[in-house]
């Protein structure tokens, strides 16, 4: 990837830059004519965008219901995507040296640090708002609120409450949030000029919704097996293109076999059992040796916690109800005994060999929930392994430890 | 007399009172706790910050006290995502005895309704779980009990008055704060010793803004209509604005009080592994640099400890300024203007 500075700007050579970048990403998408290489190529291609002069910049967390931004034809800003993408890029060693200079505290969450040096340094563009959700955690939307302060542009923060340790929230609690983001999407129709069409947004929503919730069915049923830690980063990046054309299509490309051919999970020969796993919280995006080791032991993640979302369609007339009831019954949020109970229900249901629970570095809400999440587990009599690490390390004594407690893991189950 | 231990002084305590408990703060029984380790009993991870850890131990032994009734219970105010999944913790290592408060980071009219709607709850709760639940006239009789036990006394301090002085944070400033000294921000302590530290480098505080702090626990301590829960929970939202608090709410209180109080220096002291710190901490040192003023950034445990390096630095900090305050001094400054008077030397 090349560095930012060749690809932002309004110069001929930035554009020409941008250009022949997306033409090599492009080419692997049709290569390859997957809907994760296709994902990849569309979440860059909107991306990029962002960095040109004069672009508007919604940073945003990572559960905000982006329709409400691609309903005026905004793509979002993910502080979590974005710190993902650059450290997985050329741009990791400046990245570094950025974070190192940064006055934050070190033990706070390293994807909001890492995002908060990027922007700091002008490896990613300043925003022009700052749009966050109470879940899942409190870190972003202080570094949210930060942000809008220090650059002088509007901050909104959807307040979603808990919802009960059984069953759905009160509707009641529903309409509430759904007021909110009702006043909220008026509002960034006012500050940017621009004419909503939340209608289609949500149309094109439901598509990919209806896609990736048909693709999950499958895989709760037993009837499709797939890389859980593939499907992660197609879920990871599509929170980018939700209610977009290109978002559409390319979760309706997962319901082909051609389609998610490489997210399937492995096949064993015959003889061989395959261990499969569930996985909670977020992934080390940069640890391949991780999950190399998961195929040379023949295991695989086959259900990730977090890709649990935009499972259901929301009705195109009346929209913020359904957009409402994605936040308050997200299945992250809530007490760490709901986590629990749901996380405890979904491994039964597919039968997992074992659970792992990534506890991501500064993550307070994860790491919070895991000794109730942990005495669930054992007291249902399922296999569970926490491994501590950085969703964003390359490499380091703890990938190590982890590999090595993985190991063992995969022996005991 | 059942006790309501709670973790964080945002709660109006005559709530806890006229339902019948006797509201003690959890931070004052920390040393009691025999298993203060994360060893035994409940296990946190070590990415958590040292009060959430420490108060883990502490609400095990006073839930779990062989002479305690167990109506003895436990009331979190969660306000950052480290506290909240405490209150998940204990409530089901505990079940029925801990009670979690949501804490709103605004104070627009929605989050005051929404509290005032967890304040009525909580105090449904707390009468819930009394044995005499149920007469209607319960809480004026507890209260009158309650009133009557030896470890609640009333008392009048300053302009405020202060029903609880044993349930509060035992936290107050050791000399009355003066202007032009330093300006303390901190999280939750367990004791004044960081204020002695600073007075003891002969630079007076100018005022302490920390959770456990006396302006905003004293306040907090004093009779309240319960039956108006929005203004209780406005009066709550407007008394606690802590660092989980909207950032921009928080930065016109820090500068306000900065202002007001005309800090010197200002010094924060920050626990590891807290979010809402770290965030706040860069806040208040990007207010500083604006308003001119030296800014020091401690780490520090729970309950604070005032020795070692951490000592060392805050001394440093604070000579620094005297000595900048003495090499400026308009004296020296007529001193040296009085030897441009001196006689020069004939050649």
């Amino acid at each position: 990837m090349p560095g930012v500075t060749d690809l932002t700007g309004d110069s001929l050579s930035a554009s020409l830059v941008r250009a022949a970048f997306l033409a090599q990403t492009r080419l692997k998408a049709m290569q390859s004519r997957t809907a994760r290489r296709y994902l990849e190529l569309h979440a860059l291609s909107a991306s990029l965008e962002l960095f040109k002069p004069g672009a508007i910049v919604p940073w945003v967390s990572y559960l905000f219901p982006t329709e409400l931004l691609t309903s005026y034809g905004l793509t979002p800003l993910i502080p979590e995507v974005a710190a993902a993408t650059l450290t997985g890029s050329d741009l990791r060693e400046p990245l570094e040296a950025a974070a190192g200079r940064l006055p934050l505290a070190r033990d706070v969450c390293s994807y909001h640090r890492t995002a908060l040096a990027a922007l700091e340094d002008n490896l990613l563009p300043a925003p022009s708002m700052c749009l966050g959700t109470t879940p899942l955690c409190l870190g972003k939307e202080c570094l949210l609120e930060m942000l809008a302060l220090r650059h002088g542009v509007p901050f909104r923060e959807i307040q979603v409450p808990l919802p009960p340790d059984e069953g759905e929230a009160p509707a009641e609690v529903v309409t509430e949030v759904a007021e909110q983001l009702r006043g909220l999407h008026e509002d960034i129709g006012r500050w940017t000029g621009r004419k909503a069409d939340l209608r289609k947004a949500i149309q094109l929503s439901n598509r990919a919704s209806a896609a990736w919730g048909q693709v999950m069915k499958e895989r709760l049923a037993g009837r499709l097996e797939l890389d859980g830690r593939r499907t992660f980063a197609i879920v990871f990046l599509g929170q980018l293109l939700w209610g977009t054309e290109e978002g559409a299509k390319d979760f309706e490309r997962l319901l082909t076999e051609r389609g998610r051919r490489d997210v399937v999970a492995p096949q064993l020969a015959p003889g061989r059992k395959l261990k499969r796993l569930l996985w909670l919280h977020t992934v080390p995006h940069h640890d391949g040796e991780l999950f190399d080791l998961l195929r040379a032991r023949d295991a695989v993640v086959i259900f990730e916690e977090m890709g649990q979302m935009h499972l259901e369609t929301v009705d195109p007339d009346d929209p913020f109800p359904g957009l409402a009831r994605r936040l308050t019954d997200n299945v992250l949020w809530g007490s760490s005994t709901r986590r629990a109970r749901l996380n405890v229900a979904l491994a039964k249901r597919l039968k997992v060999d074992g659970v792992v629970h990534f506890n991501h570095w500064g993550c307070r809400h994860g790491l919070g929930s895991l000794p109730v999440v942990r005495a669930a587990f054992q007291e249902a009599g399922i296999p569970f392994l926490a491994i501590d690490g950085d969703a964003l390390a390359r490499g380091g004594p703890q990938q190590e430890k982890a590999r090595e407690a993985m190991e063992s893991f995969l022996e005991l189950i | 007399m059942p006790y309501c231990y709670y973790t964080c002084n945002l709660l109006p305590l005559d709530l806890i009172v006229q339902s019948g408990y006797v509201p003690r703060w959890l931070g004052r029984y920390l040393a009691s706790s025999p298993n203060s380790g994360p060893a035994e009993g409940l296990v946190v991870h070590p990415m958590t910050c040292p009060c959430v850890t420490k108060f883990v131990a502490a609400a095990e032994n006073v839930l779990q006290d062989a002479q305690g009734a167990q109506d003895n219970c436990l009331i979190i105010p969660g306000g950052c995502d480290a506290m909240r999944r405490l209150g998940d913790l204990l409530a089901a290592a505990y079940p029925g005895r801990v009670f979690l408060l949501p804490l709103p980071r605004s104070s627009e009219p929605r989050a005051m309704r929404t509290l005032a709607n967890d304040l009525r709850r909580l105090g449904d709760w707390l009468r819930s779980h009394l044995p005499e639940a149920g007469a209607e006239d319960a809480p004026a009789q507890l209260n009158s009990r309650v009133c009557a036990r030896e470890d609640v006394q009333v008392h009048a301090r300053g302009n405020a008055e202060v029903y609880f002085p044993e349930s509060c944070p035992p936290v107050d400033y050791p000399s009355p704060p003066q202007p032009g000294g330093a300006f303390v921000i901190a999280g939750p302590l367990t004791d004044n010793s960081l204020l002695r530290l600073v007075e003891q480098c002969g630079v007076p505080v100018s005022a302490f803004e920390s959770c456990t702090s006396p302006d905003r626990w004293r306040p907090l301590s004093g009779r309240h209509p319960l039956a108006q829960y929005e203004a209780l929970a406005g009066f709550l939202l407007q008394t606690g604005m802590c660092p989980r608090r909207s950032t921009a709410e928080r930065r016109a209180h820090l500068e306000r009080r900065i202002m007001e109080t005309h800090a010197s220096s200002v010094i924060y002291a920050r626990q590891s592994f807290c979010d809402p710190g770290a965030y706040d901490a860069l806040l208040a040192a990007d207010l500083a640099s604006k308003l001119g003023l030296p800014f020091l950034e401690i780490e520090v445990d729970f309950p604070f400890d005032a020795n070692g390096p951490l000592r060392t630095r805050v001394e440093a900090f604070l000579e620094a300024q005297l000595l900048d305050d003495e090499l400026l001094d308009d004296a020296l400054f007529d001193e040296a203007s009085s030897l441009d008077n001196l006689p020069l030397e004939e050649d």
